[in-house]
């Protein structure tokens, strides 16, 4: 069944008060989702994410990893328990909040998702629509929000691309540009969902550690969903761990029980993905 | 460093997936015997496609022995004569401005209404109804639509691009949908993330996507009028069609000769410009 959550707060940021990494800025307690008439995909999940930590989320696949990341924006139900993120409650959204909670949650996809025509500038700069307002239709952005994206782009080490088109970039380059277009938002949370599958161990280790560097430095949670377990242990603060939609693993990633953590990977020979690549 | 336990390393697949050993068996096999759909459904493509010949009446010895009659309609056209190459020439640039105005119209128009088409932009309210007025426009032919302004508004090249922009919206709009309908849907996802309005979606997710595939319709859109531009000059609707039909109908052959060849060298340089902006834009 569900796990207790682990209340470590690890390196906030300067610009975060103690009294405020005491809060978590996301609460999750008994979240049940499941689509249409379909069988539970979470069963009861509890979770609390607090600022300036790295936290990794594992599972196999089919777990629930995406589906509990996308229950905290929205894309997904929630058909039982409570969903507190950043301040708004999910469960009750009032009418256009949920624009305004995903503004206020940075998202990084598998696949980058950027736009592969528009420049790298211009998709860093989407990540500000949501306050570019109707003056915006032209698609001309304020010099305020260029000389952040640019900035932005400078932090993820990637400015000098910044006019070319996103689908010349490499993989590694194009999740920068999707980190630097989550920062755009200001976030209060980064989720990322599986952000190194597509890219090889050296760019996977970068873009993990750029992640672990903006939870300290920004003082934000960074929930990190992962497939690699060694990477999880490097570059993670604390690991909880789906199998089956229930929460089987929450703890301090120094204090790991090795067991545990295998069961969340225990049936994965019989579903025929026996790689074995989460194993240290 | 955490590893797994030794039971977990011994645990070995139970019950894997089987593939069915008769299907195993038929995919082996170099050749393969047809399934029963094949076999039922190429009997069927072949009396369908007989049945269309004779229904057409389409009779190859007729096109053999007509065709000492179509050497000699050809013959009647050479040599073309120049003597109203000023003509031709005034009346090719209209209907190279039908054609202008005509998509950009056209296409202006489709992009609006192929918004309320595209399954992932518009809701199921708009979406049927914009389907079915750009189902009707399209079963209707370009010289019916002709026909009607050229009442409504007179003879003259107005009619024809009322003509081409109405009708152009049957059948660009509903390509533009399903170009925007196709999009990756990754880029659409990333901008509903940030918080997006439902225009910004579309302005940042969606356009920049299918910009390319819209440009190059816009494109064969135009190539298309050029040539439509000359069958609806043939009622009346501006352009060099009346020209083209009147010389016909004069027996003038070396002047209607010089009229197709204009109009070859018109369409070549268009379709070679086209080619040349699509290869920019993908």
């Amino acid at each position: 069944m569900t796990a207790t959550t682990a209340a470590t707060s690890v390196g906030a940021g300067p610009s975060a008060s103690a009294e405020a990494s005491m809060l978590p800025l996301v609460s999750v307690r008994g979240l049940k989702v499941a689509y249409g008439d379909g069988p539970l995909v979470l069963d009861g999940v509890d979770l609390d994410l607090f600022g300036g930590e790295m936290v990794a989320l594992l599972g196999a696949s089919g777990s629930g990893k995406s589906t509990l990341t996308k229950s905290l924006t929205g894309f997904a139900p929630v058909n039982e328990g409570s969903v507190r993120v950043a301040g708004y409650d999910l469960t009750n959204l009032r009418h256009g909040q949920l624009r305004g909670l995903r503004a206020s949650v940075g998202q990084i996809f598998q696949q980058f998702n950027l736009v592969g025509r528009l420049s790298v500038l211009t998709n860093v700069l989407t990540g500000g629509l949501h306050d570019a307002g109707p003056v915006n239709l032209g698609g001309g952005f304020t010099s305020t929000h260029r000389k952040r994206a640019l900035e932005l782009l400078d932090r993820v080490g990637i400015a000098h691309k910044a006019k070319d088109q996103a689908r010349s970039l490499s993989g590694g380059q194009q999740q920068r540009v999707a980190i630097a277009r989550a920062l755009m938002q200001q976030p209060r949370l980064l989720l990322a969902d599986e952000p190194v599958a597509s890219l090889d161990p050296k760019m996977s280790h970068a873009v993990l550690d750029l992640l672990h560097e903006i939870a300290r430095e920004d003082g934000i949670p960074v929930l990190v969903s992962l497939h690699v377990l060694p990477l999880a242990l490097e570059h993670s603060d604390r690991i909880v761990g789906l199998r089956h939609g229930e929460m089987l693993v929450s703890a301090p990633t120094a204090e790991l029980d090795a067991e545990k953590l295998d069961l969340l990977y225990a049936d994965i020979d019989e579903e025929g993905d026996d790689d074995g690549h989460h194993v240290a | 460093m955490v590893t797994t336990s030794p039971e977990a390393t011994r645990r070995r697949p139970t019950e894997r997936p089987q593939l069915d050993p008769r299907e195993r068996e038929r995919m082996e096999h170099a050749f393969r015997v047809p399934r029963a759909r094949f076999m039922l459904g190429v009997p069927i493509a072949i009396i369908l496609l007989v049945w269309s010949f004779v229904g057409a009446e389409f009779d190859f010895a007729k096109l053999g022995e007509g065709a000492v009659n179509m050497g000699e309609f050809l013959s009647r056209m050479f040599p073309p004569t120049w003597d109203k190459f000023d003509v031709i020439v005034d009346l090719l640039i209209e209907t190279l401005q039908m054609a202008i105005v005509g998509t950009v119209l056209g296409a202006v128009l489709s992009l609006v209404v192929a918004f309320g088409a595209s399954s992932n932009i518009a809701p199921k309210w708009l979406y049927y109804p914009t389907r079915w007025v750009m189902n009707i426009i399209r079963s209707l032919p370009d010289l019916v639509f002709a026909l009607m302004f050229v009442s409504a508004v007179g003879l003259g090249p107005f009619a024809g691009i009322l003509a081409m922009t109405v009708g152009s919206i049957g059948s660009i709009g509903k390509v533009f949908a399903e170009a925007m309908e196709s999009v990756d849907d990754g880029p659409v996802v990333a901008m509903q993330a940030v918080g997006a309005s439902k225009r910004q979606v579309v302005q940042y997710g969606v356009l920049p996507q299918a910009g390319p595939l819209l440009v190059s319709y816009t494109l064969l859109l135009f190539e298309g009028n050029v040539r439509g531009a000359t069958i609806l000059g043939m009622v009346g609707a501006g352009g060099i069609g009346l020209e083209l039909t009147t010389a016909m109908k004069m027996y003038d052959y070396g002047h209607l000769s010089a009229i197709v060849i204009c109009i070859i060298v018109l369409v070549t340089v268009i379709d070679q410009a086209s080619a040349v902006i699509r290869r920019k834009i993908t």
